[in-house]
């Protein structure tokens, strides 16, 4: 079975801006909040009105100092709404799509697994590769859906873990899920129970 | 199957719809069911005039829900290389026709939240076949249908009754035009783009989508024109080891075909990149009127679309 070199790994790579959207939508957790000052600081070398056609969402890490919303609130931006959770992030974000028009450019930046979360939502909207941006940074822990009894276990650092369902050992593929934003789960031990391989910390 | 395969198709019915454009009812020969198809795909029809065969795409219009017929709109071309007159003037009730099996080379977005449909004149074709599978969907949709005067609007009778309230109509004689910036800038998130039509509605639309900052993704248009004519030139196949020559009004490919060389096409518009041919010499330019190379492409000499380009030149030789 395949773990690694798989194609539906998300590929990220570092925001541009496009001022081919006529509006922009930035959403960013933790160190996230760097890469969206930067393009918006490319907004104001390039086209400094698209400023005000931009909204950002943003959540500060849990514990870590907020060295970026005070930044982003000086930048001419037109809203920026702070969080300190994800699913008050999310529901917003989810909302401000329902009444968002074409021509709309998401930027996303953070953490994978949060950058799935957002990514998700996005492709219920019809959002698609040339409207959307990303670009990761922060933890690589894993969202990993058991594909045995579907249940996610958050925050997963190592190349084997154990299910939150079901509490089978699970190896982490590189198979990734859109539409679950989530890693693929296998049982590691199914042909020998309690023959694990060597438990390390892949995704840090 | 190859693409020169064909089906033998009878005329069932044949309506004058508006002065300029006629509806045919195609059943299969042999009787039974036709091949399936999805809205927005087009056949090829084999039309054999007096001097030479053409084959002319045109849109299914029928629901893809009913197979025992097609129906086609054909648009009699004031400038018309020959086939849309033969169409009007020589094929009636009765008559038999070679159709290629449909292919779809616009096809709607299956995941849209809104579908926006922009034809102008016999660009409907398309869209009814569509209408027929969105009027049973549940994901929202628009037409709006542009057309020179009320009396040269075809088949709008049957949409308006279909489509009332889903539906605008656009008279160019009543000073009534589409404004295409504020229509596209109000759409919501998830919207997909179609337009059908001839090249300026075609060329409208898709500026001002970008214009508004649509994503290329999100737009889908097809254009309907005859391939423009040009100089007579002469064309060297070397594999064939044969000359053809060109003439002003028809194509490379047809030419290339009446010399018995076979092509694979799909749209013959310019738009599938089905029928690329290698240049493999030419002394003089080559006349790109595809939509479908690339600027690189087109600018090293090394590759032609005979469907619809051509060249101006001493000598021309194909990897043919």
């Amino acid at each position: 079975m395949l773990i690694t070199g798989i194609k539906s790994k998300p590929v990220y790579a570092p925001l541009q801006p496009d001022l081919g959207g006529r509006y922009h939508l930035m959403v960013g957790h933790g160190v996230g909040g760097g890469p969206l000052l930067r393009v918006l600081q490319e907004f104001q070398a390039s086209e400094p009105s698209a400023a005000g056609r931009t909204q950002i969402l943003y959540m500060t890490e849990a514990g870590a100092p907020d060295e970026f919303s005070a930044q982003m609130r000086s930048a001419g931006v037109a809203n920026v709404r702070l969080f300190d959770r994800t699913e008050a992030l999310l529901g917003d974000f989810n909302a401000i799509l329902g009444s968002s028009l074409m021509g709309t450019r998401l930027y996303v930046a953070g953490p994978e697994s949060f950058m799935g979360l957002v990514m998700r939502i996005a492709l219920q909207f019809n959002l698609n590769k040339d409207e959307v941006r990303a670009e990761e940074c922060g933890t690589l822990a894993r969202r990993v859906h058991c594909i045995h009894c579907r249940a996610v276990t958050e925050s997963v650092k190592t190349n084997i873990a154990q299910c939150s369902g079901c509490s089978r050992w699970l190896v982490v593929r590189d198979h990734y899920s859109r539409r679950l934003a989530a890693y693929m789960g296998v049982m590691v031990d199914a042909e020998v129970p309690g023959e694990l391989p060597p438990i390390k910390e892949v995704f840090l | 199957m190859s693409h020169a395969d064909t089906l033998a198709v009878r005329v069932v019915a044949a309506e004058q719809v508006t002065p300029q454009v006629k509806r045919f009812t195609l059943a299969p020969v042999e009787g039974g069911l036709l091949p399936a198809f999805s809205g927005g795909s087009h056949i090829i029809v084999v039309i054999r005039g007096a001097n030479r065969v053409h084959r002319n795409p045109y849109s299914l219009m029928s629901s893809p829900a009913s197979l025992e017929h097609y129906e086609i709109g054909v648009r009699r071309m004031e400038a018309s290389r020959g086939g849309s007159h033969f169409m009007h003037d020589e094929v009636r009730v009765g008559s038999v026709l070679d159709i290629a099996h449909p292919v779809n080379l616009f096809a709607l977005d299956k995941i849209a939240r809104k579908h926006l449909l922009i034809a102008g004149g016999i660009g409907i074709t398309p869209f009814l076949a569509h209408l027929a599978d969105l009027r049973s969907g549940n994901v929202p949709y628009e037409l709006h249908y542009a057309v020179p005067a009320p009396d040269q609007a075809p088949f709008c009778e049957e949409l308006t009754e279909r489509e009332a309230g889903r539906m605008r109509m656009y008279h160019r004689s009543l000073g009534d035009r589409i404004d295409f910036e504020t229509l596209l800038s109000q759409q919501p998130l998830g919207t997909h783009l179609y337009v059908c039509g001839g090249p300026a509605i075609v060329k409208n639309a898709v500026d001002a989508a970008r214009g508004c900052g649509w994503p290329d993704s999100h737009v889908h248009w097809e254009q309907f024109s005859a391939p423009p004519p040009g100089d007579a030139f002469d064309a060297y196949l070397a594999k064939s080891n044969l000359n053809v020559h060109v003439v002003p009004d028809q194509t490379l490919l047809e030419s290339i075909e009446a010399a018995g060389v076979e092509v694979p096409y799909l749209c013959r518009g310019g738009v599938c990149g089905f029928c690329r041919t290698e240049v493999v010499a030419v002394e003089g330019e080559l006349v790109h009127n595809d939509h479908y190379l690339s600027a690189e492409e087109r600018a090293s000499g090394k590759v032609i679309m005979p469907c619809v380009s051509r060249a101006r030149c001493k000598k021309l030789v194909l990897n043919l």
